[in-house]
């Protein structure tokens, strides 16, 4: 609390310097007009100290402090925000400091390190980038044509172990039901007004799973792509604090105590034919989740088959790590404070929390109803780890576990609902991309 | 109240009712695949059976299978004593200081060293 207080007085000291520069900077230009014949004449006498202050006027121009507006110190702040949650707070900085960073990057004035004209109306403008693109637009282009969030599910297919799926089938349930954020929010994005392909493109925030949601809105509604992106990242960023009150709310202590059977020991052959098997039937039952569910699957392969080490070990680390820097500055570099700063994406971060949370609740609704049929009880806990979000919601599960049973293990058991959950985001985005375009 | 009166609600929830039901139907079918594939291809319990002679009385034989049973250990109670020896034999290992340095050598002369015999000096 102590550091936070400092924090923002440091800010807010940072805040009035830039003010008071930025007002000396235009008090002197509204001077400038009117007592510039009285300028001419000092000229004449003192020209060597005139030719000094006109020198340092015209230096304030050209900095950054003279183009900054407030809506560019909001977006600064908010930057500066989100890089103290990544750094101080841990809150999955592997994605939120790049994000943050380039949310910064953008909002420098007169540094122009992106250029939203480029790709304004949704559409890549090819014939502007030989004259001003820069290095965030190329790297932005892997963003917009869709190339990231198919490599990222290569990387996280590799890094994800379906055993705890194929010893509990059932968790499959749970990754559905947390599908219901995404089509409650649907509704209310309608509601508000949007587009039913913006409002698809907003639901899919629900489903916690960042590559899955730049895939569909770059398909369906590109040009709410900037705030769609940071709100998935940030929320995914944010499952420690937005799910434990929801999970709380809906079950009893009695509950979130319930301890369940070990799973079963899964073979290498099982693993080695859940991808291929399920990528050939959600490929047949849904043509348009093919790209998602090949890719992640196609991950999942390499790392089980065993066959190609080299190839796992890479698309877990180096690819992995190179697409998410990419994606992490450029979908941060997309936060133009003209971008953000307006009802729009107001409502759309409004829209994601509650499909978020909605998200969360339903997995874990489902669980309790599963209950009432099933003889081994599942702890509801782990049906809000149902969103995709992995690991962190299946961590999440874990921690609210034990804050009522220290000796009650749920991790594993979390890990089914929770990469059931990337199956069932990427099964509702090829739903809505087939009904929708 | 009018934007909301002009809005297609039949279009919308039918895409939110489909939508969400093709989720359900695409993972229960997921479900049943799994399950089937996993009672064909998941490992068998290795189950080791006692033979107790003929002649044995059936309470008897009941009172040693149930011995045998509780005598067995569970996964998660093997997991604990492999970290309990772990831990153990971890701590057996010498503490070194772990500096390698070489030592201050003590005596500085040595005809080892000698600048009288090197190979180097002129012969006089």
């Amino acid at each position: 609390m102590k550091n936070l207080s400092k924090h923002i007085f440091f800010l807010l000291a940072l805040l009035c310097v830039a003010f008071t520069l930025m007002a000396s900077a235009k008090a002197t230009t509204a001077d400038e007009n009117a007592t510039a014949v009285a300028q001419q004449s000092i000229v004449a006498e003192q020209p060597a100290s005139q030719t000094v202050v006109g020198h340092f006027v015209e230096f304030i121009h050209t900095t950054g402090i003279a183009a900054a507006d407030w809506r560019t110190l909001v977006m600064l702040v908010i930057a500066s925000v989100l890089l103290y949650l990544a750094i101080q707070k841990n809150f999955e900085p592997l994605l939120l400091l790049p994000i943050a960073f380039g949310m910064l990057l953008t909002n420098l004035p007169l540094a122009g390190l992106f250029t939203p004209e480029l790709f304004a109306g949704g559409q890549v403008h090819w014939e502007l980038f030989r004259d001003g693109a820069g290095l965030l637009d190329f790297l932005y282009l892997g963003v917009k044509l869709g190339i990231y969030p198919c490599l990222i599910f290569i990387g996280v297919g590799a890094m994800t172990d379906f055993g705890p799926l194929i010893a509990n089938p059932k968790s499959l349930l749970l990754g559905a039901a947390a599908q219901l954020g995404i089509f409650a929010t649907y509704i209310g994005a309608i509601a508000l007004g949007f587009l039913p392909r913006e409002a698809a493109s907003i639901g899919i925030i629900g489903g916690a799973d960042g590559p899955t949601a730049i895939f569909l809105t770059s398909k369906l509604a590109p040009h709410l792509l900037g705030p769609i992106a940071v709100a998935a990242y940030s929320y995914m960023a944010l499952v420690p604090v937005i799910q434990p009150p929801i999970m709380r709310a809906l079950t009893t202590k009695k509950e979130r105590a319930i301890r369940m059977k070990q799973l079963r020991t899964v073979s290498k052959k099982e693993k080695i034919i859940f991808p291929i098997v399920v990528t050939v039937i959600v490929s047949l039952i849904l043509p348009t989740a093919a790209t998602l569910i090949g890719s992640l699957l196609l991950g999942n392969l390499m790392r089980e088959s065993g066959v190609v080490e080299r190839l796992s070990k890479t698309v877990q680390n180096e690819m992995m790590n190179i697409v998410t820097i990419f994606l992490g500055i450029t979908v941060g570099a997309t936060a133009t404070s003209d971008a953000f700063l307006n009802t729009q994406t107001l409502s759309i971060l409004l829209m994601g929390v509650i499909a978020f949370g909605l998200g969360t609740a339903g997995g874990v609704l489902l669980a309790k109803f599963m209950n009432l049929f099933l003889k081994e009880k599942i702890n509801p806990l782990i049906g809000s780890a149902g969103v995709s979000a992995v690991p962190m919601a299946a961590r999440v599960s874990q921690t609210v576990g034990q804050e009522t049973d220290p000796g009650n293990f749920l991790l594993m058991h979390a890990m089914g609902p929770n990469v059931a959950g990337v199956i069932g985001s990427a099964v509702a985005a090829g739903i809505l991309l087939s009904m929708l375009t | 109240m009018n934007n909301l009166l002009a809005i297609d609600w039949n279009n919308t929830l039918t895409v939110v009712y489909f939508g969400l039901a093709m989720v359900f139907i695409t993972l229960i079918f997921l479900v049943f695949i799994i399950g089937l594939f996993g009672k064909i291809f998941a490992p068998a319990k290795v189950l080791i059976k006692i033979k107790l002679p003929r002649w044995i009385h059936p309470a008897a034989a009941k009172h040693e299978k149930e011995e045998y049973e509780s005598k067995r250990l569970t996964a998660e109670e093997s997991a604990a004593i492999g970290m309990a020896l772990h831990l153990y034999y971890d701590d057996v290992h010498d503490v070194e200081s772990a500096i390698i340095t070489i030592k201050k050598v003590e005596r500085r002369y040595s005809p080892w060293s000698s600048k009288i015999y090197g190979l180097n000096n002129l012969i006089r």
